[in-house]
């Protein structure tokens, strides 16, 4: 070390030369030793190797092993200044978070793998984080665990939740916001509106073909005094409303597609969604009635043609949402003859409770 | 214990309303007490109760005549009665099943029908008598007897069924009292042969089965007589010891009642009708009725008279069938929810096609599920498939505009004419215009949506007859329980509640984490719906331990949603909220009871306004309004009974 020491002033050059050569190529490239010796920095393979050493003691370069061959990678020089100034227990620290890349390693896990004591581990994680090389989380999965992981990497999605969370929770302003769009998006795609007079024909003059016109016009002037008897079914009386039908042959969207479609819009401040991401939302979507799922891959809106709020003959009977339906019994307090919501639904009296 | 037989404390009550509305206190009052205790025989229902043995008897006349409850008479030296809860609940669907059969086959048949209802059986020779009075003056004395019991039936005995019978007629809708009259200036069986005409195509519709005494057994006795069967026939009367071989006689004991049951419903050979009665027919049975009533009582002493045998036949309704017609009522309300009134209008039609060759919603003894070890040498029975092809579909559906509820897109294309900006027909289109290939495809197109929706009302079959379709009625149903659940929900819980119960069916037992980010919201606020759902009993919490000892900290709590106990509570539920209506009813109508018997009064009866005050009117007519909304809010949760219970056998393993 020494002589490499002696070395050192006629080298820098050298020791830039090889960093500035490795920091050339796209960042996180890993690097072996034959693609260093092909930058043509050093003249002799130990020189090289001196080379490699001392930009490691520097922290400029991280050794790694792949498949036993030792290989590099390079750091950025602000970070390898910090990194010089770490304690031994703290690198040790380091090396594990570094380790765990973007999944983190849970504090505990730590704790077992270094032996330290527990206020030592919490020194060295505090001076690590006062120099902003690592950084704390909490974990989506077990809210309890305090995980850590370098402070440049963003958190997988095991434990930060992916696109949709932001600190372990939900964002649910944004995720309302995207579900609308990604709505009016399908139903775009998958729907179309159409006049209530579409198809304004003419009665032609045989004798079944006035019937039907004229139950036709009744049923659109809802003409209840006249009680002629219509149709079972008459045309839907909806005057100038549009209404909602499902398009007869759509391309129905699907995850990857509406992604791109989300992605291309730009609304989420610079966030992408993935496949995935979009999958999950609308997975939610379908959960929530909004949209409904035609094969595996593809969805569309869910139409409802009636906005009338009914439900069934149970829920829609003052019982089905009674709060103490289930202390309601055959006589007593509560009881069918002293309901209050029976009264208020019939516009009825209710026998008094004294 | 048989799935339809269980009853629970709630339905016992709510079926002794029913009883007690329309057979009377006595009838009600026995009934009670085989609700109360179950299978009695007469000795043990005289110990129970303060009524004598006569007015016992006479109560279970009415209960007997009516199908209300089984008795063991045929197989058993001492009696033993025993509630059929089906047949008690299906008090509540008279007038619907009336309505229904109105729809499908025209006055006559209601007619018919309605009389059945309300007398629990007859033979078709009385039946006639009762319609068409004989003209011979003494033989009215017969016709007393109207509803005499069928020759097998030694207990009931025809006075006292009459007894009853001006009760029954009390709560009729009317159309009886005028049927009574005999065959005067009715608009609806004008002719003998117009009631042959109706009972026959009754029967092979599978509207109208035989009485059978095997039909008075409760189930268990029902499995007695089978097994008896079985062992007598292919066992020596011996029960086999091995396992196999009782596996064996459990299959046949099965075969055995469903062919009992399927002969019930076997219609006779109505040998001596010269005409056949087509069975696609039936959509305009007025108009076929009375081309064949032109021929007046002339024809009725020749051919059209059934056979000697035929006319001893006892029948009655077949409940199977009814559920099979509320079945499709409830589906086409469904699709008219989901796809618009036309393409409901449409499925109608598909689902009626079908309707005369489904016998049942569900094969009550089904054979357990064949071990795939051994693959026997006979084949399982081919799955019964219900067809109908977009070209049945055409032929009735000229009386509305298929045009509607299509993308428009779709009906320019099919019809060659072009569409502006705004999506509206340049040249408008005359459905009835229409060539017959363009309608079989606007017809294709309505199908299509059919099938494409998430319920698949509809499944592609084949190309025959244009397109061929296939009706999956067994997920449908299912889809339909799991519907009206949801909507429960959806109606308890807004948003929530619905979001949490598909999140469980979809993904199965979850934990809080893996519930939130299914719903992609935070614990705390599902919770408390969580919370209010598992107490209601839609949804079931659990708690397993991690270690030994039991602690909060340390199990897992999942969460999970089971189809059949969510079904079973919201029956339960829906019972009670039958019960409530019906005393409500009770209630209002104990206020307005005065007001009620002064209107009923002979002379104030059509005289209203004359002899009523305003005040009086007034209360009269709000009375109306409210029995009627409460009646209608009754029969809409007999809907979803009939969804719940009775288009779906047990989900035992879903």
């Amino acid at each position: 070390m020494k002589n490499e020491d002696g070395d050192a002033p006629g080298a820098v050059s050298r020791f830039d030369q090889l960093y500035d050569k490795c920091a050339a190529s796209p960042p996180g490239t890993i690097f072996f030793q034959r693609d260093l010796s092909a930058m043509q920095v050093a003249d002799t393979m130990e020189e090289l190797l001196s080379l490699i050493n001392w930009l490691c003691g520097q922290q400029l370069m991280k050794m790694m092993l792949f498949d036993n061959e030792p290989c590099w990678k390079i750091r950025d020089r602000r970070e390898a200044e910090k990194l010089r100034t770490l304690t031994a227990d703290e690198n040790v620290i380091y090396q594990h978070i570094d380790q765990a890349q973007t999944e983190g390693v849970w504090i505990k896990a730590l704790r077992a793998k270094t032996n330290f004591a527990q206020p030592t581990l919490n020194k060295c994680l505090k001076s690590l984080e006062s120099k902003d090389l690592v950084q704390s989380i909490m974990s989506v999965k077990y809210p309890n665990r305090k995980m850590y992981l370098l402070s440049y990497l963003t958190p997988s999605e095991e434990i930060a939740g992916g696109l949709w969370q932001r600190g372990g929770d939900f964002d649910l302003g944004m995720i309302e916001q995207v579900s609308q769009i990604v709505n009016q998006a399908v139903e775009r795609e998958t729907c179309i509106r159409v006049p209530a007079n579409w198809n304004n024909y003419q009665p032609t003059d045989r004798a079944a073909a006035i019937a039907h016109k004229k139950a036709h016009v009744q049923g659109r002037l809802r003409d209840i005094e006249d009680g002629v008897p219509i149709r079972p079914y008459k045309p839907p009386s909806h005057g100038n409303a549009t209404r909602l039908v499902h398009r007869s042959n759509p391309t129905y969207p699907t995850a990857s597609s509406l992604a791109t479609f989300l992605n291309a819009a730009d609304i989420m401040k610079g966030l992408k969604a993935r496949e995935v991401d979009m999958e999950q939302l609308l997975e939610m979507m379908t959960l929530d009635g909004r949209l409904e799922k035609v094969s595996a891959i593809a969805y569309r809106t869910a139409l409802n043609t009636n906005d009338t709020k009914t439900f069934n003959g149970f829920v829609d009977a003052p019982c089905g949402t009674c709060p103490v339906f289930d202390l309601c019994a055959d006589d007593g307090d509560i009881s069918a003859r002293t309901c209050v919501y029976f009264g208020e639904w019939l516009g009825t009296e209710s026998e008094e409770i004294y | 214990m048989s799935y339809t037989q269980r009853e629970t404390p709630v339905l016992a009550e709510l079926c002794s309303f029913l009883v007690q509305d329309i057979y009377g206190e006595l009838a009600s009052r026995v009934y009670s007490i085989l609700a109360r205790y179950g299978r009695q025989n007469l000795h043990q229902l005289v110990k129970a109760s303060y009524l004598n043995r006569r007015q016992i008897t006479l109560g279970l006349v009415t209960l007997v005549q009516s199908h209300l409850v089984f008795h063991s008479s045929p197989v058993s030296a001492v009696t033993a009665y025993e509630i059929d809860w089906q047949q008690s609940y299906a008090l509540v669907r008279f007038g619907r099943v009336v309505k229904m059969v109105e729809d499908r086959f025209g006055k006559n048949a209601s007619a018919i029908v309605g009389n059945l209802l309300e007398h629990g059986h007859t033979r078709i020779g009385d039946l006639k008598n009762a319609f068409f009075p004989p003209q011979d003056p003494i033989e009215d004395s017969e016709d007393e007897g109207v509803n005499g019991a069928g020759t097998k039936r030694k207990r009931t005995n025809g006075t006292h069924v009459n007894g009853t019978d001006t009760k029954v007629n009390g709560m009729s809708n009317g159309s009886l009292d005028e049927a009574d009259h005999g065959a005067g200036d009715k608009l609806y069986l004008k002719t003998v042969d117009e009631f042959y005409d109706a009972i026959q195509l009754l029967m092979q519709q599978g509207w109208i089965m035989r009485v059978d005494e095997t039909q008075y057994l409760s189930p268990g006795d029902f499995d007695q007589v089978a097994l008896t069967q079985v062992l007598d026939a292919r066992w020596n009367g011996q029960m086999p010891s091995g396992t196999k071989d009782k596996g064996i006689v459990a299959r046949e004991v099965l075969a055995q009642k469903r062919s009992t049951r399927d002969a019930w419903a076997e219609p006779p050979q109505f040998a001596t009708r010269k005409r056949k009665v087509n069975n696609r027919d039936h959509e305009q049975p007025n108009k076929r009725l009375k081309v064949n009533g032109a021929n007046g009582w002339a024809s009725s002493g020749g051919d059209g008279d059934f056979s000697a045998a035929e006319e001893q036949m006892p029948i009655r309704i077949n409940r199977e069938k009814i559920a099979v017609a509320m079945r499709t009522e409830q589906l086409v309300r469904l699709v008219e929810q989901r796809l618009g009134p036309t393409t409901a209008r449409i499925y109608q039609i598909m689902l009626r096609c079908v309707e005369s060759q489904v016998r049942r919603c569900f094969e009550e003894w089904p054979d357990p599920p064949i071990d795939s070890k051994k693959k026997d040498d006979e084949p399982p029975s081919p799955p019964c498939l219900y067809l109908v092809t977009a070209h049945d579909v055409e032929k009735q559906s000229k009386d509305f505009d298929i045009c509607e509820g299509l993308d428009p897109h779709a009906v320019s294309k099919i019809t060659g004419r072009s569409l502006d900006k705004s999506y509206k027909m340049e040249d408008p289109v005359d459905p009835i215009d229409l060539g017959h290939h363009e309608r079989l495809q606007l017809i294709h197109a309505h199908i299509e949506n059919l099938a494409r929706d998430p319920f698949h009302f509809a499944t592609w079959h084949s190309r025959a007859g244009h397109s061929q379709w296939q009706i999956e009625f067994e997920d449908i149903a299912k889809s339909l329980i799991q519907h009206e659940i949801e909507n429960t929900v959806s109606a308890k819980k807004p948003q929530l509640g619905l979001k949490l119960i598909r999140a469980l069916k979809k993904k199965g037992r979850l934990d809080e984490r893996q519930i939130g980010i299914a719903m992609m919201m935070t614990a705390p606020d599902i919770r408390a719906v969580v919370n209010d759902l598992a107490v209601q009993g839609f949804i079931q919490t659990q708690e397993v331990p991690k270690v030994d000892r039991r602690e909060a900290k340390h199990s897992i709590h999942l969460v999970w949603y089971d189809r059949q106990r969510a079904r079973e509570k919201l029956l339960h539920d829906t019972y009670k909220g039958m019960i409530r209506i019906i005393q409500r009813i009770a209630f209002e109508k104990e206020k307005v009871q005065a007001v009620l018997e002064k209107a009923e009064r002979t002379d104030v009866r059509g005289n209203e306004s004359r002899f009523l005050g305003r005040d009086e009117l007034d209360m009269l007519n709000s009375w109306k309004e409210v029995e009627e909304r409460l009646l209608l809010q009754l029969f809409r949760e007999d809907d979803l009974v009939a969804v719940l219970r009775d288009f779906c056998g047990p989900l035992v393993s879903a």
